[in-house]
Order: structure tokens, then C-alpha cells, then sequence
């Protein structure tokens, strides 16, 4: 663990100039003169004590890591299993419930962007009192908060067992992030448009149409997008619950130990993901950069993206 | 949709406005696209509106829970021992998920790779890791080892790795590629290069990633217990099956609390460290 380079002030020597009196051969003075001092390492240190205990103290948590001796065995039998001899007869099934999964986490994100922006509105403190705004956030940092699958659990008293809670869940769910990020939109509009809008007359919706929509849209298209792929992840894993698509067969494949099905089911999760995925990243890419800069097209995103997204927590 | 619709040719016929710009295909597509996805999937999961308000005017054991929170389980002996072991859980497996996760992010970028092979292998290997979902690991976790803490242990490890190793190595794709020439210029080795030229800028953002996922880890491990590996979702689960609502909203209320101070303390480190 660290932390980021402390530089030490330059008005401190290593040395005070009045000890100076033992004399350095020259092999110490060449060596004095070519290494920078080091950086300060305080706070380094006290985050490595820190996490170590912490650390140690998550370690006398009942584990009983002796299972694990058998682990690497098992996990070579259990891969065998899965993959020497695959009951291609469970295919079709689980192409239809991983489907039903990515509609579960289409219906979702387009069902929490609904609700999303006219939410955000009362979140934003350029357009409502900072009273209102505030309470609108904190309900946005709850959803946020709040896995799906628990979502989901709460949900299916309501809804019944089925796809239905699900979308409820993942639509619910996406309410806190999108709405962040739509607020914070709103909030960093830059006010040039708008203005010339009204100065040439603009009705309200005009004004909303050539002022705010065309600097929200490309944005938050690409963020309900990101937002989808998270979503296919938790909604691969709803039916363990009971919420409908592929978890319901992954978890009794899994749990019942039917592994030359549960192998099939885990490839098609994996590749299903990683194909949306990618298709979601180009589609992205071309909704922020514009249509000319889909010619270069490195591979993966820029750091600054990946900065970004972190910091919209909405992994 | 999209921006940059190529401006129309000038028109001569001086102060009438200038002609609107042909709709762009990408927006059309991307437009249409939308509207049929959500048209099939409705379809395909027979979601409806109406049916979402009928069930909610019925009266239902979950709502009522809600409206009748038991509060009693903030002093609950075994709640508060499964939320203890929740952040067991999370700290362990960030830590060894972590530090796992920085040899597979430098390797999974063309500077850091020591040759083509690795650099594949662990692309491939970190796209795999990154497309299966928390609770999946913990099903395949309970299922090798039995139940507990230990395969929720596993399973945020290897979430972890998914997360971290994510994020640094797109940081590490943007990096100022100066100091690696610098230190091939010397004749650093490829370790040594690494050390000197590519883990010191990655460190502080990579520090701040560590700690956003022990708060991942601490939202995802209230979950893994609905499967069987442990921490407070064990509660969750041994209320739900009791069909008592009351309790269970008092633990999601609690775990909320938790979370959110989890997350203002790693909010505090996070803005020192970048």
C-alpha cells in the first residue's frame, strides 16, 4: 500500500550545513549529488501498519482455511467435469434464459433512464432549492447503495417469482446512478446555448430543445449504456434468487453439481457479457468522440474514462 | 444523437437561415435500435406497466416489513457478529485480491507485458475474470469448499482482481511513456523498468482503486450470503426464509449505515491519495 509521493520541502537539508566537519570520500559525495533525497514516508508507513492490521484482524475471522488443501484437486476434477464431455442437449435453454437476462438488464437501465432524469431535476441545485435537492440525493445515495440481488429478495413478495421482479430490481437499482450522473449534468450545462436560444426568442421548449438537450444527450446515452453493462452482470445472478434468467439455472446446475451443464452455462454467461461488452464500448466510443473519430480506435479506454467512470462509482 | 453532423455547404442567399443538416445514420440507427430492443424485451420477459401497479396495490409481507422496521437488530448478538465477519470478508479479499491485481493489470498493457504471450494470456484471463458476477464466483466457491466465510473470501478476491485490475490498467494506458524510455535508455531491465518508470505513476490511483473496492467488496460480500458464503446476507437469507420482513429491513437499514461509513472514510483517504 502507499500513497503518493510526498516531496519534501526544499528548505530542509538532509544534512544541517554546521555538521558538515566529517569529510566525504568522493565516492559519498558523487553519490550525494546523483541520488534525490528520498520522499518523505510517514503517512506511507501509517497506511501500511493500518492495512495490516486490518488485515490480521479480518484474518481471525472463522475461515477454516484448511479446506483450501483440497481446493486445487477439486477444482482440476470439477473443470474436467465441466468441460471433457458438455451436455449440449441444455443449450438451447440456457440461450433463452441468458436472453431473457439481457432483456431483464435492457428493461431495467431504459426503465431507471425514465425515471432518472425528471428525478435528477429535483436534484439539481441550480433548478430547485438546496432543501429539496438534498433529499432528492439522499434517496439517490439509498438505491445506490442497495445491491440488486437485495432488491430483488424485497421485490419478490411484491411481484412474485419471475422476470418481472427483476426488472423492477435492476430498474430500481439504476434510479442512484443515473440520476447522479444526470444532476451533475444538468448542474455543469455550460449556459452560452441556452442563452442565445433566448436571445433569439426561444419558446420554453424550444429553449430546452436547441438549449439543454443537445449537451445531456450524448453523455448520458453513453452512461445508460455503460450502465447497461453492469447491469447484465447483476442480472446474470438474479435468478439465484428467483428473479428470472439464467441464474435460477446456473445456481441448481451449480449447487446440485450437474457440472457438464454448469459448465455450458458459465461459457455462455461469460461469453454473452464480453460480447455486449464490446459492441456497448463501440457504440459508446462513437456516441461521445463523434463519427470522425472512429477511425483510430485504440484498445481500451483512456485513462482518463476509466478515472472518470470510477469516480461516478458506477462499476 | 451524436455530435459533429457535417455542416451543410454555404448558401449565398445572404441573411436566410442556413439549411438544416441531414439526420445522422448512427443517430437514426442507434434511435431505432433502442425502440426495438425495448420492444423485444419486453416481449420476452412479458413485462407490463399495469401489471407492475396491480401488484402493488395488493398488500404484500415485503411492504409491511418495510413499514414496520425492526429496529431491535442493531443490538442483535449474531447480526452484528455476520455484519463483523461482512467486513472480515471484504478487507481480506481486497487485499489479496489487490495485490494480485497488480502484476495482472501491468501485464495486461503492451508497455508492461514482458512479450506478446503474457500480454494475450492475461488479457484474455482478466476479460474472463471481469465477465463472471460476484455471486457466481461464490457459487462456484461454495461449491468447491463448502460453505462460510472462506468461499466469500474467494469470491471477492477474484472480484477484486476483476475491479482493480480494470481500472489501473486503463490508467496505464494513458501513461507518459517518458520515464519507461528513460529507463531503457540506462539499461534498466524489464523488472527494473517496471519498478522504477511504471509502478510509481500508477501507484496513487491505484492505492485510491484499492480502496473503492473494499467498499465494492463490502456491498457485494451482503449478497454472497444468500448463496451460502457467509457475512451478513446469511441473515438476510435465514429471515427471508422465515417469511419475517420486519427483521429483514432491519438488517438492509443497518447494512446501509455501514456501507455509507465505510464510504465516507475511503472518500477521505481516496481525496488525499489523488
Amino acid at each position: 500500500m502507499t500513497t503518493p509521493p510526498d516531496t519534501t520541502p526544499p528548505d530542509t537539508p538532509s544534512r544541517a550545513p554546521d555538521e558538515a566537519p566529517t569529510p566525504l570520500s568522493t565516492a559519498e559525495r558523487t553519490e550525494q549529488l546523483l541520488r534525490p533525497e528520498r520522499p518523505m514516508e510517514v503517512f506511507r508507513w501509517v497506511v501500511t501498519v493500518v492495512v495490516l492490521a486490518l488485515f490480521a484482524w479480518g484474518l481471525s475471522a472463522d475461515i477454516r482455511w484448511s479446506r483450501l488443501i483440497g481446493a486445487p484437486a477439486e477444482f482440476a476434477t470439477i473443470m474436467r467435469l465441466m468441460f471433457q464431455d458438455p451436455d449440449w442437449s441444455a443449450l438451447p435453454g440456457l440461450l433463452s434464459a441468458m436472453w431473457e437476462s439481457i432483456a431483464i438488464a435492457w428493461l431495467g437501465t431504459v426503465i431507471a433512464t425514465v425515471f432518472a432524469i425528471p428525478l435528477s431535476f429535483l436534484a439539481a441545485e441550480n433548478l430547485v432549492g438546496k432543501p429539496i435537492a438534498f433529499v432528492t440525493r439522499q434517496v439517490f445515495n439509498i438505491l445506490r447503495a442497495i445491491p440488486e440481488l437485495i432488491l430483488a429478495v424485497a421485490f419478490i413478495p411484491i411481484f412474485g417469482l419471475g422476470a418481472r421482479a427483476g426488472v423492477m430490481a435492476i430498474g430500481i437499482g439504476s434510479i442512484g446512478t443515473l440520476g447522479k450522473l444526470c444532476y451533475e449534468i444538468i448542474e455543469g450545462l455550460d449556459p452560452g446555448p441556452i442563452e442565445a436560444a433566448d436571445a433569439v426568442g426561444a419558446t420554453r421548449s424550444q429553449r430546452l430543445r436547441w438549449g439543454v438537450v443537445p449537451q445531456v444527450l450524448p453523455e448520458l446515452a453513453s452512461f445508460a449504456m455503460y450502465r447497461f453493462e453492469v447491469n447484465i452482470r447483476a442480472s446474470a445472478v438474479l435468478g439465484v434468487v428467483g428473479a428470472g434468467g439464467i441464474g435460477s439455472l446456473l445456481s441448481q446446475y451449480i449447487s446440485f453439481k450437474v457440472w457438464d451443464r454448469a459448465g455450458l452455462a458459465l461459457v455462455v454467461v461469460i461469453v454473452a457479457t464480453i460480447a455486449v461488452d464490446a459492441i456497448s464500448l463501440r457504440i459508446r466510443r462513437r456516441i461521445v468522440a463523434g463519427p470522425d473519430a472512429e477511425v483510430g480506435g485504440g484498445d481500451g479506454e483512456s485513462g482518463a474514462e476509466a478515472a472518470r467512470l470510477e469516480a461516478e462509482e458506477l462499476w | 444523437m451524436s455530435a459533429a453532423a457535417p455542416s451543410s455547404p454555404p448558401t449565398d442567399d445572404g441573411g436566410s437561415r442556413p439549411s438544416r443538416p441531414p439526420p445522422s445514420i448512427f443517430g437514426l440507427g442507434i434511435s431505432v435500435g433502442a425502440v426495438v430492443l425495448t420492444v423485444v424485451s419486453v416481449i420476452a420477459t412479458g413485462f407490463s406497466f399495469a401489471g407492475v401497479i396491480e401488484d402493488l396495490s395488493r398488500p404484500n409481507s415485503s411492504v409491511q416489513g418495510l413499514l414496520n422496521i425492526d429496529w431491535s437488530q442493531v443490538v442483535n448478538e449474531r447480526t452484528v457478529a455476520a455484519f463483523i465477519e461482512t467486513v472480515q470478508m471484504a478487507v481480506v479479499g481486497t487485499v489479496i485480491g489487490g495485490f494480485a491485481a497488480l502484476p495482472l493489470a501491468l501485464w495486461n498493457s503492451r508497455v508492461g507485458a514482458p512479450n506478446a504471450a503474457v500480454f494475450w494470456i492475461v488479457k484474455v484471463f482478466n476479460n474472463v475474470v471481469r465477465a463472471i458476477p460476484d455471486v457466481l464466483w461464490a457459487l462456484l466457491f461454495v461449491a468447491m469448499v463448502g460453505t462460510g466465510a472462506l468461499p466469500g473470501i474467494l469470491a471477492l478476491v477474484f472480484f477484486s482482481i476483476a475491479v482493480v485490475s480494470k481500472l489501473t490498467s486503463d490508467v496505464l494506458d494513458g501513461l507518459d511513456l517518458g520515464p519507461v524510455e528513460a529507463a531503457h535508455a540506462v539499461g534498466a531491465r524489464h523488472t527494473q523498468m517496471l519498478r522504477t518508470a511504471i509502478v510509481p505513476q500508477v501507484l496513487p490511483a491505484y492505492s485510491s482503486f484499492l480502496l473503492y473496492s473494499v467498499e465494492l467488496n463490502l456491498r457485494a460480500s451482503a449478497v454472497l450470503g444468500l448463496v451460502g458464503a457467509g457475512g451478513i446476507g446469511t441473515r438476510i437469507e435465514f429471515y427471508r426464509g422465515r417469511g419475517e420482513w420486519s427483521e429483514v429491513w432491519g438488517i438492509i437499514v443497518l447494512f446501509f449505515i455501514v456501507t455509507f461509513v465505510a464510504e465516507r472514510i475511503s472518500l477521505t483517504f481516496r481525496r488525499r491519495l489523488v
